[in-house]
């Protein structure tokens, strides 16, 4: 499996500092984008704490292919054992963070959004927690592999407002879930199998508060460079004012190769036979 | 500099400048807006600037804080806001500058707000319009196989569940042209997606898949001589 990726964050056109942090590893196939809130400098320290320990203990846990029951809190059944991985180490991040707020009175309130996409070679594990969204492409459509942990989104799901009205509904930022604000925190967690030419987008809401989905999915099916198209995603956000940070991570699969190797593997069985 | 005017029955009490980073309003003679009412909570709310914006937070009151007839934990004020404080009412007002600035920058903070507090807010909107939250059960999808194999009925427990010749499968098939993996079917947060690998003739309703594609119930599915029949069911709450 070959992956080609590339990250971008930006302050945009109106905050005065960056609070967006990311992560990228292609090595372990490893991608994070978190978006900071919390009043000064907090923001910033929470997301950046939480993409560095998600990287780090990720990336511990699959060199020593830990079993389940050495990570931090309950696994989960439902998961593959990397997909414990990843939802562990967010759990992690989460009462690092929390208790960071809890000791120092400069953290206090501070919190982060969370997206993080393994992609593995058995799965593709996609995990979030927050307003930071974690999109997939394939065969031309785009669909999103995240939950949306806001107030609107919840009053969707339950039939209480109409799509309408959540687009224009002044508690479109209100979050109900963060990592930093409770001892523990629920993640949603998907897992997919990965296919040849998939591309997935992580970003935070920067970006999806000014372009649709079916900009984002036209700029990406009609790009093929991934440096190039996280540029152009920037700007665009940039282009209609730019009022929040915007971070941007694609990453594009090609497993043309491992199919290959697949079709060579049944005839040298049809050989042995 | 922004103000807030104070109003009673339509009467304006008084006018208040916003000359300092943040102001509290409720009973207790330490506030800087004091309403002496017994429906306003001791310390009821504050208003904070930060820059060229202002927060308002119920300081958990008993009673609550209102923006415009909304509920609110924590609010952006914009200029013209009706703030309704136990029976009195004040209206925050920019001035010229500030609101021309707001205009400009339009500062959408993200914020959270705490579990309890979101789930009360949430049961009482859903009471007020007659639905029933607890209700709305989570669902779990279930495979039912239709053919001569003994496999009978599986749970869709995982989020990805790997069906295929492989060990590691969660639903094993036999067969000599079946791949260690031939589909796989993903719980995803639209629901249950099916998706044919390994080049696998996957058939949904007698319809070959491309990719991936998305279950209603009671789809039926084919793979070589396996068939078996999607559907959901209330979950007994097994997470």
């Amino acid at each position: 499996m070959k992956i080609t990726a590339a990250s971008l964050t930006d302050t945009g056109l109106q905050r005065e500092a960056n609070e967006d942090c990311f992560a990228m590893d292609n090595s372990t196939g490893l991608y994070v984008v978190a978006d900071g809130m919390g009043g000064h400098l907090a923001g910033e320290i929470a997301s950046k704490v939480a993409v560095k320990i998600i990287k780090k203990t990720v990336n511990h846990w699959i060199t020593k292919n830990s079993p389940e029951d050495e990570l931090f809190d309950f696994p989960d059944s439902t998961l593959s054992r990397k997909g414990n991985y990843i939802l562990s180490s967010i759990k992690l991040a989460n009462r690092v963070i929390y208790e960071m707020s809890r000791e120092y009175t400069e953290y206090k309130g501070m919190g982060t959004t969370i997206g993080v996409l393994g992609i593995m070679p058995s799965s593709v594990i996609a995990a979030n927690v927050g307003d930071s969204r974690i999109y997939l492409i394939r065969g031309g459509t785009i669909e999103l592999l995240s939950k949306e942990h806001s107030m609107v989104t919840e009053q969707l799901e339950l039939g209480l407002i109409s799509q309408e009205e959540a687009k224009n509904s002044p508690l479109k930022h209100v979050l109900t879930r963060n990592l930093g604000s409770l001892v523990t925190v629920d993640v949603d967690v998907f897992e997919i199998e990965p296919m040849n030419n998939d591309r997935f987008l992580l970003c935070t809401d920067g970006l999806t508060d000014l372009v649709s989905d079916n900009e984002i999915l036209s700029a990406i099916k009609n790009g093929d460079n991934p440096e190039h198209l996280c540029q152009q995603l920037v700007s665009e956000a940039n282009e209609r004012g730019g009022h929040d940070n915007i971070t941007v991570s694609l990453i594009f699969v090609n497993k043309q190769d491992d199919e290959r190797q697949g079709i060579i593997r049944k005839f040298w069985y049809l050989f042995k036979k | 500099m922004a103000r807030l005017i104070l109003v009673f029955n339509k009467k304006v009490i008084r006018d208040y400048p916003f000359i300092k980073e943040s102001m509290t309003v409720g009973r207790n003679e330490e506030n800087d807006m004091v309403i002496d009412n017994l429906a306003v909570s001791g310390f009821h709310a504050r208003i904070d600037r930060t820059g060229d914006t202002y927060i308002l937070t119920d300081l958990q009151s008993t009673n609550g804080t209102f923006v415009n007839d909304r509920k609110i934990i924590s609010y952006k004020l914009q200029h013209k806001d009706k703030i309704t404080i136990g029976k009195h009412m004040v209206f925050f007002a920019m001035s010229q500058e500030e609101q021309a600035k707001a205009k400009k920058t339009k500062v959408d903070r993200t914020m959270i707000l705490d579990t309890a507090k979101h789930k009360d807010l949430l049961a009482k909107e859903a009471e007020k319009k007659g639905i029933d939250i607890a209700a709305q059960k989570e669902k779990i999808g279930v495979i039912s196989f239709i053919d001569s194999s003994d496999h009978g009925e599986i749970k869709l427990s995982k989020k990805l569940t790997k069906i295929g010749k492989a060990e590691t499968s969660e639903i094993r098939l036999r067969g000599f042209l079946m791949p260690p993996t031939a589909a796989t079917i993903s719980r995803r947060p639209n629901g249950y997606a099916i998706t044919s690998t390994s080049g696998t003739k996957v058939k949904v309703n007698n319809q070959l898949i491309k990719e991936s594609h998305y279950l209603k119930d009671f789809d039926t599915i084919k793979i070589a001589s396996y068939k078996f029949q999607f559907y959901t069911r209330e979950s007994e709450n097994e997470k």
